[in-house]
Order: structure tokens, then C-alpha cells, then sequence
């Protein structure tokens, strides 16, 4: 039962992740719609891991994503000040140079 | 021995390759030497195979997972065709020495030649489906990369890039068939293929047949896939002999001889190989005849003698098929490496230019009336016989079709005559200097004129291996003597030759025939508008970028639209996942 209200809360950050990836026009909300994202994956690899029996897999399983999704988040911020300084705005929809 | 001598077949051209960029463009002259040396020896080594082939595994080197094993057989007909393809290698790449002198990026040349034996030997002898694909696509690289050597000319580029593209087409079919197989089978190998074909769905089945016969008739150039093959003319002349008329555009052939057995009882399969191969027999043949490119006429004149081994495929004549493709590569070499000695000794390939060359070159000129003959099959060059036993089994097969593959062979005879006429007899009409053959063109344009006229000898030799080494062909193989009676008492033989005459002589009197060609200007008109298949392609490619161009509307290079991408791609992986449970 336990389980089952977890995962409940794991498809709510899949969902809200997944919203501000499609959504938001900020670069610095889309990290942290991304680090929604990898935190719902983290749990439900705890979760997994607890209802397969193998609790130690799933847990150091979650601990490898969050310092991969740290790394992550570095990179996007970075990339994020980068452009902030270049085009002086961190709207994602003024980035597009592609001809239309 | 059999493993070391199937390792250097394939491996001598590639170290070769290597060997040639190694040595720089700055030293012509050793990589002239080093591309002869290495394909020579593989030459020999291809030919030191032939008492060794068998049925059994020479190499087999496990992948593991779902490449499987990647294996190579010796069997006949691989030893054969790799035979072919490093001998002719050797004598087109001593022709090159010659045509090639002074040539900047010699390296590029010859390691793209090389790298093709290498992987056409591959393509023959390998016994996994899955190497065979990756050969096949290193040689159309190849053949794309070779046709636009001369890449400050926009015409050799597009010609490769139109080659790329329809052989890729091709590819794709092949790819299909083999996916398919390994859904069914659970492997690669051919012998499996071939020996469980009758236990799998006839739908499958079909699918595989006629994937391989898409790919087949992409690679060899047959109706409607034929127009990349008269682009592919811009290549140098020796790429022209080795790949576009000797080796590659074999493999389509190849493939379908191989998988024969297995795909005859996929109803409509014969009919259809039967057709592609009498159409592009006869379409091709009326091309040849009104082209005023020398090239041009013998690329067309290749897709028609393709045409007839795959037309003897469709009617179950494998091994006069096999033996047609040996004499054909032997003399199309012959007259592609004449053709490219007189473009090398005139600079221009119109032959409405030419004219009165044979004075000036006698050589090239003897040389290339000896191909003729085989093209159109007079004795005693190899051409008769393969073309006769393949007229033959048309004949007593299927009657009907034997009339229009007789048409075929009466158009050939002219437009062989005409070619002939037009470039080495009559009037000079052209201001050029002309200088004969230089000596390693002479070397190989004597070896290959001496194996037009003698390589029918090896016919019962041939045959024995065939019949030794594909057990799953039924082959109505006979010896050389056999062969010959054979030939000389059919009924069919004394048709043709007439046919032959007929040819000739309406050359001959063509002052006098005005009445009947102007009758028949329409198919002139038609002929030299490739038959609307060049149209066609041009429709395809507009339809093509005018899509293009309305898609482009979805790449808007936001972020967002692009994750909307990603998700929604996702979430179709996990459906079909979902459905296929």
C-alpha cells in the first residue's frame, strides 16, 4: 500500500517535470524541471528496488542518478549563465536562429 | 588453406589500400606499383583458391549476440566472381598505370579501387547475411565515391549522388529481407536460409524474395532502377570497366543466383525476375542504339546483358546465367578499357567526333572488334555460348519470351555493329590528335581480348564446380565438350545466328532501310528519352524536396517543440512495447 502511494507521487513529478520541460520559457525553470524530473526517477528506483527484494540495488541505483543529475544541473546552469551573457536574456524561444 | 587463401583474397586489397595512402601523392610511382603488386598477388590467390573450394566453413569468426557468426565459404561460385573481380582488378588497375598518369589524388584512386576488390570478394565469399550487407554497401561507397572522383565536375557529382541514392533503395530491400530472415530463422547464415526456406510463412518469404529482388535489380541496374548506371559513366573509364560493368553490378545477379532456390516457390517471384530482366534486355538494347556517348552505349548495352542473366535466373537457367556472367565481364572489361584507350588518345567520348580511328589505332581497334563479337555473340569468342545456352533454356522454358530476347539479340548485333562503325571505320570526322594504346594499356587490353576469346574453354570446369558446391541448385551442368555439341546441334543456335545477320546487314544497308527507321522514329524519340524513366526520376526528387520543404515548417529550433519531440517519441516506444506484450 505503502508502494502504491509512492508511486502515486512518483507520476505527479514524472508530470510536473515532463509540464515544465514542454511549458516554461525560463532556462534556469527548465533545470529545475529537469532535476523534478530525475528526482521522480530516483524514487521510483527505491521503490522498485524495495517491492523486487533487492532494496540495496535500488537505493544505490538512485544515489548513481542524483550525482549524475547533479552533474547535470551544473552543466545547465552553466550553459545558462553562458547564454545569458551572449544574448542577454534567458528566454529559450528568443535562442532559435533557424529560419523560418 | 583454404582459410589463409579466402584471408588474403579479401584482406591483400585492403592492406593494399592502406599501403597506397601510405605512400603518398607525392611518389606516383610507388603507389602504381603498390596497388599492381597487391592486387596481383590477391589475384593469384583468388585463383590458387578455385582447386580449394568446398561447401565447408573456411573462417568463421563468432560476433556473439545478434551479429552471429561472421563466416566465409568458398563455394564455386564465390570463388568464381572473386576470381573475377581481383583478375579484372589487376588488369584495370595496370590499364590505369596508363589512363591515371598525372592524375592529382592517385592515392584516393586507387585506395577506393582496391578497397572495392576487397570488399567485392568479400561480398562473394562471405556465408552471413549480415556481412554480405556490409560489403554490399562498402562497395556502393565505393562506386558513388569512384563515379564522383573528378569532383570539380558537377556532372560526375550528381551522377554519384543519383547512383548513391538508387543503389541505397536497393540496400534497403536487402535489408529488409535479411531483418526478416533473422525474425524467422535466428540467424545470419545462408546455408540456413536456403536449406529451411519451404518451413517458413509464404508471406515472410515473399517478403525476403522480393526485398532481395528490389536490392538486385537496384545494384544491377535493371528496369526501373536502371537510369543511375548511364550517370555513372562520368567515373574514370577503368572504374567504369571494373565496377560498372565486370564486378558490381554482378552482385545483383549473384544475389539472385545464390537465393534462387529458396524464393522459387514464392508465387510470382520467377515471373517477376523473368520480366525485370527481358524488359531491361530489350529497353536496354534500344538505348545502346541511339546514344551518341561511347560510354553511354556500353553502359547501356550492360544493363541489356544484365538483363539476360536475370532473365535466365527467372527461367531457372542458373548456370547459363553464371557463365554469361563470366563472359560478360571478361569482354565488357574488354570494350570499356577500349573505349577508355580512345578517349585517353582523343579526349572526347562523342562519338559523332570519332571516326576513322582504327587507322591510328589498329590495337585498340582489333581489341575491340574482338569484344564486339563476343557482345554479340558470334563464335568463337565466349559470348556465343553463354548467350545460345542462355537462349536455349528461354526457348524451351518459356517460348513466348524467347521471341523478344531474340528482338534483343538482333538490336544488340546492330548497335555493337554501329558503336564499331561510328568510332574505328568510315570518315574522320573530328580535329584531334590521335596516338595509339600506350604499353600497359596494350598488356591489358591483349590479356582480357585473349580471355574473350578462350574463357568458354573453362565452361566444363565451371560447371563441375558448381555442381560440386551448391547443393541446394539444381544445375543441368555439362562438361566443355557437351556443352559445345550441344550448342552447335540446337535448333536454337541456327535461329539465332540468322538473327545475328539480320542485325549486321541492317546496318550494313541502313542508306537503304530510311523507309522502315523513319516509320519507327517514335522509338528513337522514346529511346533517347530513356523511356520517361529519367522524367520519372526527376518527378520523384521534386516530390521529394517539395516535402522537404513543407517538413521544414516543424523545425523551429525551440526547446520546447523539440522536448514535445523527445516525450512524444518516448511515449510511442512505450506503446508498441506495451502492444507487443
Amino acid at each position: 500500500m505503502m508502494a502504491m502511494n509512492l508511486l502515486i507521487g512518483v507520476l505527479g513529478l514524472l508530470g510536473v517535470g515532463l509540464y515544465g520541460l514542454l511549458i516554461v520559457r525560463n532556462l534556469i525553470k527548465l533545470v529545475i524541471a529537469l532535476q523534478i524530473l530525475a528526482k521522480a526517477v530516483a524514487l521510483a528506483l527505491v521503490i522498485a528496488g524495495q517491492i523486487s527484494g533487492h532494496m540495496n540495488l535500488g537505493q544505490s541505483l538512485a544515489l548513481t542518478v542524483i550525482v549524475a543529475d547533479t552533474i547535470v544541473a551544473v552543466v545547465g546552469l552553466a550553459l545558462a549563465v553562458q547564454v545569458r551573457q551572449r544574448f542577454g536574456t534567458l528566454d529559450i524561444k528568443e535562442l532559435s536562429t533557424l529560419k523560418r | 588453406m583454404a582459410a589463409l587463401l579466402v584471408a588474403l583474397v579479401v584482406l591483400l586489397p585492403w592492406v593494399g589500400a592502406i599501403g597506397v595512402v601510405l605512400a603518398g601523392d607525392r611518389h606516383p610511382k610507388t603507389q602504381h606499383i603498390t596497388a599492381v603488386v597487391f592486387d596481383v598477388l590477391a589475384g593469384i590467390a583468388a585463383l590458387a583458391l578455385l582447386p580449394f573450394s568446398s561447401t565447408q566453413t573456411a573462417i568463421s569468426i563468432s560476433m556473439g549476440g545478434v551479429f552471429g557468426e561472421f563466416s566465409f565459404t568458398p563455394d564455386g561460385l564465390g570463388v568464381f566472381l572473386a576470381a573475377v573481380a581481383t583478375v579484372i582488378g589487376c588488369l584495370t588497375i595496370i590499364f590505369s598505370i596508363d589512363y591515371m598518369n598525372g592524375e592529382r589524388q592517385l592515392g584516393r584512386y586507387y585506395f577506393l579501387v582496391l578497397l572495392f576488390i576487397g570488399a567485392m570478394c568479400g561480398l562473394v565469399l562471405t556465408n552471413s547475411l549480415l556481412l554480405l550487407f556490409i560489403f554490399w554497401e562498402i562497395t556502393a561507397l565505393c562506386s558513388y565515391a569512384l563515379i564522383s572522383f573528378d569532383n570539380e565536375n558537377p556532372k560526375a557529382v550528381a551522377g554519384g549522388i543519383k547512383a548513391l541514392v538508387i543503389t541505397q533503395i536497393g540496400g534497403l530491400g536487402l535489408l529488409v529481407g535479411i531483418l526478416v530472415t533473422y525474425s524467422q530463422l535466428g540467424s545470419y547464415d545462408m546455408g540456413n536460409l536456403l536449406s529451411n526456406a519451404h518451413t517458413l510463412p509464404i508471406g515472410m518469404l515473399s517478403w525476403i524474395g522480393f526485398g532481395f529482388l528490389l536490392a538486385a535489380a537496384a545494384k544491377s541496374a535493371q528496369i526501373p532502377f536502371h537510369t543511375w548506371l548511364p550517370g555513372a559513366m562520368e567515373a574514370p573509364t577503368p572504374v567504369s570497366a571494373l565496377i560498372h560493368a565486370a564486378t558490381m553490378v554482378n552482385a545483383g545477379v549473384y544475389l539472385l543466383a545464390r537465393f534462387y532456390p529458396a524464393f522459387v516457390s514464392v508465387p510470382g517471384w520467377t515471373s517477376a525476375v523473368t520480366l525485370i530482366g527481358m524488359l531491361s534486355a530489350l529497353l536496354g538494347a534500344l538505348m545502346a542504339l541511339v546514344a551518341v556517348d561511347l560510354k553511354r552505349v556500353l553502359a547501356y548495352s550492360t544493363i541489356s546483358q544484365l538483363g539476360y542473366m536475370i532473365y535466365a535466373i527467372g527461367i531457372g537457367a542458373i548456370y547459363a546465367s553464371q557463365l554469361h556472367l563470366l563472359s560478360h565481364a571478361v569482354f565488357k572489361a574488354l570494350l570499356f578499357l577500349g573505349a577508355g584507350a580512345v578517349i585517353h588518345g582523343i579526349k572526347t567520348r562523342d562519338l559523332q567526333q570519332m571516326g576513322g580511328l582504327g587507322k591510328q589505332m589498329p590495337f585498340v581497334r582489333n581489341t575491340f572488334v574482338i569484344g564486339g563479337l563476343a557482345l554479340v555473340g558470334l563464335p568463337v569468342a565466349n559470348g556465343f555460348w553463354s548467350k545460345e545456352l542462355i537462349l536455349e533454356s528461354g526457348a524451351q522454358n518459356l517460348p513466348w519470351s524467347f521471341v523478344v530476347m531474340l528482338i534483343g539479340v538482333g538490336i544488340t548485333a546492330l548497335y555493337t555493329l554501329r558503336v564499331v562503325w561510328l568510332a574505328f571505320f568510315g570518315e574522320r570526322r573530328g580535329i584531334y590528335r590521335v596516338h595509339d594504346a600506350p604499353t600497359a594499356m596494350r598488356v591489358a587490353l591483349g590479356i582480357l581480348a585473349l580471355g574473350t576469346l578462350t574463357t568458354w574453354l573453362l565452361a566444363g570446369t565451371f560447371a563441375s564446380l558448381l555442381q560440386a558446391t551448391l547443393p541446394f541448385h539444381q544445375l543441368d551442368a555439362e562438361n566443355m565438350l557437351e556443352m559445345v555439341s550441344a550448342v552447335l546441334s540446337a535448333p536454337v543456335t541456327w535461329v539465332a545466328l540468322p538473327v545475328i545477320g539480320w542485325g549486321l546487314a541492317s546496318w550494313y544497308w541502313r542508306s537503304r532501310l530510311t523507309v522502315i527507321s523513319d516509320r519507327l522514329r517514335f522509338i528513337t524519340y522514346a529511346a533517347s528519352a530513356d523511356f520517361g524513366f529519367e522524367a520519372l526520376n526527376r518527378q520523384v526528387v521534386r516530390i521529394a524536396q517539395r516535402t522537404a520543404i513543407k517538413l521544414r515548417r516543424t523545425q523551429t529550433g525551440k526547446l520546447n517543440w523539440n522536448m514535445t519531440g523527445i516525450v512524444g517519441g518516448l511515449v510511442m516506444v512505450l506503446l508498441v512495447v506495451l502492444i507487443g506484450k
